[in-house]
């Protein structure tokens, strides 16, 4: 076994020495989260090849790449990733990536620090579900246009067209959901869910906001968290409460049944939905949950349908 | 989900191209690799001769006070102070199982138990009170991927660009290992394997333990930052026990882990790129892939070897036995 070992390595030393190459001149971008995959590729257009490492139902705080993935994250020209902790150490590790050829950009890099939340205690450890609050995620989308534009100046007519347009929907999006939420009565605007992943939702819409789990899926809820909020949903008579798509349901059922309330559905939180694939929604209009203007349809008609 | 568990086995995408297209990177993940086992592995001799097999796993849950404190001292999750707060914890943790078994009954497997249990609640305990709000785990702050080391950080040494840092970083450690293990050998040798006769040879026992388990602690904690948790607490116990069924002395023990770690390394690697998984995760399997290998051929001890050696001591006993029953 050792001597195959070795052996192999000189074979695989002396085979590298004929290195092709694989070169066709397009920039390889690779992006993190489900929700930076989908604005950088719709900003891409077909210029350029975009690659995923997450895919719908991963949470981000718990991602390992695999093989693969190095062996994809180690040909990107371009990395997009989300930022603010959202990807724990592999964040870290882009935004000081320092190989030749290699250039990271975290697309929450310019929102202003006034606009983002944070828990009180600490400074500059913000909550880093920022693609809930549609003006700050419109602001994110100039960040992957512009790094698009400088690293690829042939295309930029495209990027900046693809990014007014992408602004666009988002707006009419906002927009959409602002009406369907102003349906709901007063004395039911509030939003149970798994984890902490809602808060710029909430601020957005106007909903208060209540999570079982803090902002980050790695520490578990304790029981008094738990019996606190099963008084809560009894006292203000919540009428639904929602699982999230990439954190187990458990908890959520479990104070359902204590609580005596229905679960309203699965809501899109640190992942969106499969790409491609089509919804109905209550009022007729398809919309794909694999978008962040679908995750964000399916999201308001699943809340505004279990809370009315 | 796969269509099937197994994807097609094709010797070109697994064996090849990872070393044609991206050399650079293969050869980065592959030398870190190689350099966590052998650190790991050398030291590991001494660790699991002593008992202490677990250690790494207990440091991996008792460092969470360590930088819980390093967080609330200087309100920051920046690398270099969960380091600190890291190493700290894990000097302390190996120096207290220690002291527990030195200075009580307490047998090592159960000092180890008592420590780390208690630490990880006391980091359990500070998060709860000061943290609450923050994302602070080690996962998050300071275990390393294997896959991303070919992005991290360049180790510039006089304006030349020598590769990843962490790699430098365990390569150091690796050899610093070697050094401290030729250098101090003897007592070393003797203190693991028998104290007492140590102690009547008039050797510093004491000094050697809580240099060892110092050492050991910057080790692990080392090899944390730069690959996570499963390579190291694996490495600490593999080449050790796997080489112990091909030789039985202490420097053979020691040359033994070199080859080993080349295998774990090459060979969990390319069963990544076959599967596409976790590349530690793929290490790890493979040593343990290995160690049956040298369970059941091993030379020494080896199970082919001992049932050989069971049947030749049924054979006679039986002949024994049965003339006495006729009689």
């Amino acid at each position: 076994m050792q001597l195959l070992g070795l052996g192999s390595i000189f074979t695989i030393l002396f085979l590298a020495g004929c290195d092709a190459g694989d070169s066709d001149g397009k920039l390889v971008v690779v992006t993190t989260t489900t929700h930076v995959t989908d604005m950088v590729k719709f900003v891409a257009g077909d210029r350029l090849d975009v690659i995923a490492l997450m895919g719908p139902g991963v949470d981000p705080h718990l991602y390992k790449p695999s093989a693969g993935d190095a062996a994809t994250l180690a040909k990107a020209d371009l990395i997009f990733f989300s930022g603010l902790m959202l990807e724990g150490r592999m964040a870290d590790v882009f935004a000081k990536v320092s190989r030749r050829g290699t250039k990271a950009y975290a697309v929450t890099e310019n929102v202003s620090e006034k606009s983002l939340l944070e828990p009180e205690e600490f400074e500059g450890h913000w909550d880093p579900h920022v693609w809930f609050d549609p003006a700050i995620w419109s602001k994110c989308v100039d960040v992957v246009s512009d790094a698009l534009s400088e690293n690829d100046p042939e295309g930029k007519v495209g990027y900046t067209e693809r990014a007014e347009a992408l602004k666009t929907e988002y707006l009419a999006v906002t927009h959409w959901a602002q009406a369907r939420l102003s349906g709901l009565p007063e004395e039911s605007r509030y939003l149970v869910t798994s984890h902490d992943a809602f808060n710029y939702f909430g601020r957005a819409f106007g909903l208060e906001v209540l999570a079982v789990q803090g902002v980050s899926t790695a520490t578990e809820a304790g029981l008094a968290d738990r019996v606190a909020m099963v008084d809560f949903v009894k006292k203000h008579g919540v009428k639904a409460i929602f699982v999230e798509s990439s954190v187990n349901p458990a908890i959520i059922e479990g104070i359902a049944k204590e609580a005596g309330v229905k679960i309203g559905g699965e809501l899109f939180s640190d992942a969106m939905g499969q790409p491609g694939r089509l919804e109905k929604g209550p009022d007729g209009e398809q919309y794909d949950i694999g978008t962040w203007a679908g995750m964000m349809r399916h999201n308001v008609n699943t809340i505004v349908e279990g809370l009315k | 989900m796969r269509e099937e568990f197994f994807p097609t086995f094709d010797s070109g995408s697994v064996f090849v191209d990872p070393w044609l297209s991206g050399f650079e990177s293969t050869f980065q993940v592959v030398l870190m690799g190689f350099f966590v086992c052998l650190a790991c592995g050398v030291i590991g001799n001494f660790v699991v001769a002593r008992r202490l097999a677990l250690v790494g796993d207990a440091i991996s849950h008792s460092l969470l006070p360590g930088i819980a404190i390093a967080f609330v001292f200087t309100s920051s999750h920046s690398l270099p102070a969960m380091l600190i707060g890291a190493a700290v914890a894990g000097v302390l943790t190996t120096v207290l199982i220690e002291l527990i078994h030195r200075k009580s009954r307490v047998k090592p497997d159960a000092a180890i138990g008592i420590v780390f249990t208690t630490l990880f609640a006391v980091g359990v305990v500070v998060i709860s009170i000061w943290l609450d709000n923050v994302h602070l785990d080690a996962d998050c702050v300071l275990y390393g991927e294997i896959g991303l080391v070919p992005l991290r950080e360049s180790f510039i040494l006089s304006g030349a660009n020598l590769g990843p840092l962490p790699i430098a970083i365990m390569g150091a450690v690796a050899l610093l290992d070697i050094l401290l293990v030729i250098v101090f050998y003897r007592v070393l040798l003797v203190t693991s394997f028998d104290a007492g006769l140590a102690r009547s040879l008039g050797m510093p026992v004491n000094t050697t333990h809580y240099g060892l388990m110092i050492a050991l602690a910057l080790t692990i904690v080392a090899a944390f930052e730069a690959v996570g948790v499963v390579l190291v607490v694996a490495m600490l116990i593999f080449p050790a026990v796997t080489v112990g069924f091909f030789f039985e002395r202490l420097p053979a023990l020691l040359f033994g882990v070199a080859p080993l770690s080349l295998a774990y390394s090459l060979g969990g690697f390319h069963l990544a790129r076959w599967l596409d998984c976790s590349i530690a995760g793929a290490m790890v399997v493979t040593a343990g892939a290995l160690f049956v290998v040298a369970w059941f051929f091993g030379p020494k001890g080896g199970l082919i070897y001992r049932s050989r050696a069971l049947g030749f001591l049924f054979a006679t006993s039986k002949q024994k036995i049965s003339p006495q029953i006729v009689g």
